[in-house]
């Protein structure tokens, strides 16, 4: 029989849940306390109003906090990861470990000194229960392991009860359990590409801004506005090189937390597991089964390529809806020609190779004639209301036909067997690859224009998360779109098939 | 040229297109009145008048005549054996093939409109997306829920 013993998390998670509450609380706090002051009404219970609501709250957070954690407790029993929690209502999750998917860990700055994990239990997750995923905050990594080996142990009775019927065909599959194989690693150099070429440095400015216009009532903006204008008389050397040292401070912020978020960041195969781990004060460790994913995309970023680097991402089914788990990034930086290795080694059934088929010339036109019906009107009006300067805004012309132009030059499909490659461009460049069991709808689009011209959209669903990434080729040929659509057909593989088994 | 879909969807379903088309007007007349109101009361130019009735009678031809005209015409379906194809769309034609294995589930759905003309919808979900047949006889839809529910098999190995 199986153990019921029913086990706690690790105290600590009291003292998360309590400081995830503060942290959430501390914009608030700070906004009230700024926006009411100290002021003197001689009541003094008055003057600490705020201080009184937020000191109390506090107090009710930290037994709350502790609580939860004494309600929550999780125990095995009947192969089911069985989870009871709840403050005033009990409420109780039973997972089979059927159900489970992956286990993935996090190690915070909170676990490290008492060597605890944060297990995230991932569920197959039907399209009808939203959230059947359960967290277990804070647990020894002694305890995460007695989770593997319940699920492992279920897993066996399992097979061990289905070889009994299939008199022991199975029982070597069992045994023989390949080693992990490290796939893919990525050095401080890939690091330093990775924090400059992303949107981190934008997202740092946006940040700063965002935070400068909350306080900007607070802060006294005259006089640093007078300060700044001294400071530019000052001379345009001086401007120049601060404005460097500002871009050189957010650049190394950027760079730090990316290096923080993906140190030692490494791939590697699990028999049928990609595991990814990563981070330096959070560690982190996912787990995707090979069979969930859906599709693989190699993302070329213009900045990215200048200096020859990509990065791919699968699509995964299973986790939230947009949240992690849906969208996975595999290499965060990867040379582009040292692409296929690792990716061979972990879909050696995909065809690597890049699509050939590209757009007919008259499908040109649509990849920018739509821009016009918003372009006329605005350089129409800006040449009349600011009639000399206003009519540079004929510039815009050229520029959206050639980012058109761009884009029909990026546009390519392919289909190898039962796989198709589609390529197309937003910004970065997307060669996605997908096999036809992993599409779950294709459509065909064609207006009145297009039908004229014999050219149509086609474009394949695949599952990502809980919704659906769409990979689409604008304005392809209408023959070759209809070929596509004949070949996701089922109906006419099926009559294929049929004949082929006749003539056999 | 791919041939198209077989079936048409319910000619009643034309009706209440129009029905919805007649009372979207309804609501842009009520706002057409309420201009002419102020219009009357604070004397705007007579012009108004004119836009607010020409937007009306527009609005009534687009939305009660000729879209929902178009739109069924358009709307073709077909389930066959192991696929569905269906073809929709106004300006742009939507031709989408959704293989059975994929399907999840069927659901049909019924407004208190559709009750009244004995129709009802289908929608047909996927693991990722949803596609919608708007309007069938209420028999119709039943048998062919059942049908693609009988000819979905869940694949094992794919989601």
């Amino acid at each position: 029989m199986m153990s019921k013993t029913r086990y706690q998390l690790h105290w600590i998670t009291a003292v998360m849940s309590v400081l995830r509450t503060l942290r959430e609380m501390i914009v608030p706090i700070l906004i009230l306390v700024f926006a009411n002051g100290i002021n003197d009404t001689g009541k003094w219970y008055l003057d600490y109003l705020t201080f009184i609501i937020f000191g109390f709250s506090i107090i009710v957070f930290f037994v709350t906090g502790i609580i939860k954690w004494k309600r929550y407790v999780y125990w095995f029993e009947d192969d089911e990861l069985r989870i009871e929690y709840g403050l005033f209502v009990k409420k109780k999750r039973y997972i089979p470990f059927d159900r489970i998917q992956s286990l993935d860990y996090t190690e915070g700055i909170l676990h490290r000194p008492f060597n605890l994990v944060k297990v995230s239990v991932e569920t197959a997750g039907g399209s009808a229960s939203l959230k059947a995923e359960a967290e277990l905050t804070a647990i020894t990594k002694d305890a995460a392991n007695v989770i593997e080996k319940e699920m492992a142990e279920a897993k066996k009775r399992k097979v061990q009860s289905v070889t009994i019927d299939d008199e022991f065909e199975e029982e070597f599959e069992v045994a023989s359990e390949p080693p992990t194989k490290k796939i893919f690693t990525m050095s401080g150099k890939d690091l330093l590409v990775l924090a400059t070429t992303s949107g981190g440095v934008g997202l740092i400015i946006s940040g700063a801004v965002i935070f400068l216009s909350q306080f900007a009532d607070v802060l006294p903006i005259e006089w640093a506005y007078r300060e700044v204008s001294g400071f530019i008389k000052s001379g345009l050397l001086i401007v120049a090189i601060a404005v460097f040292l500002v871009l050189l401070i957010i650049w190394g912020i950027s760079v730090a937390m990316t290096f923080f978020a993906y140190y030692g960041f490494t791939v590697q195969i699990d028999y049928e597991d990609i595991v990814i781990t990563r981070g330096l004060l959070e560690k982190k460790r996912i787990t995707v089964p090979l069979n969930r994913v859906q599709s693989v995309r190699i993302v070329e970023n213009p900045f990215r390529k200048l200096f020859g680097y990509a990065n791919v991402v699968i699509d995964n089914a299973g986790g939230g809806i947009t949240g992690e788990g849906a969208k996975i990034n595999l290499l965060p930086i990867v040379k582009r020609k040292a692409i296929n290795t690792p990716l061979q080694e972990l879909f050696p059934e995909l065809i690597l190779d890049e699509p050939t088929n590209q757009l007919p010339a008259r499908s040109k036109r649509f990849y920018y004639r739509i821009e016009f019906v918003w372009m006329v009107p605005v350089i129409a009006a800006l040449s009349y209301f600011f009639f000399p300067f206003g009519l540079f805004s004929f510039l815009i012309i050229p520029a959206v036909i050639s980012w058109g132009l761009w884009h029909h030059r990026s546009a390519a499909y392919e289909i190898k067997g039962n796989q198709l490659t589609m390529r197309f461009r937003m910004f970065s460049l997307q060669t996605v690859y997908m096999m036809k069991k992993r599409i779950q709808s294709m459509e065909m689009k064609q207006n009145y224009f297009h039908r004229k011209r014999k050219v149509a959209t086609v474009s394949a669903a695949v599952k990502s998360g809980m919704g659906a990434f769409y990979a689409q080729v604008k304005h392809m040929e209408e023959e070759e779109a209809e070929q596509i659509l004949a070949w996701y057909e089922p109906a006419r593989e099926a009559v294929v098939e049929g004949v082929l088994e006749v003539e056999q | 040229m791919r041939r198209q879909p077989i079936n048409r969807i319910s000619e009643k379903g034309l009706r209440v297109w129009r029905l919805y088309g007649i009372i979207q007007t309804f609501f842009v007349l009520l706002v057409a009145i309420g201009a002419g109101v102020l219009a009357y009361i604070f004397e705007w130019s007579w012009y108004i008048y004119g836009i607010a009735g020409i937007i009306v009678i527009a609005y009534a031809y687009l939305f009660v005549y000729l879209f929902p005209k178009i739109k069924w015409l358009r709307w073709r379906y077909e389930v066959r054996e192991s696929e569905i194809e269906l073809q929709h769309g106004l300006f742009i034609v939507k031709r989408t093939l959704i293989p059975m294995v994929r399907v999840q589930h069927v659901d049909t759905s019924q407004g208190p409109i559709l009750r009244k003309y004995n129709l009802a919808g289908i929608t047909i979900s996927t693991a990722a997306t949803n596609h919608e047949i708007p309007a069938l006889i209420v028999e119709e839809a039943d048998e062919l829920r059942s049908r693609i529910s009988t000819l979905a098999r869940v694949a094992d190995d794919d989601v």
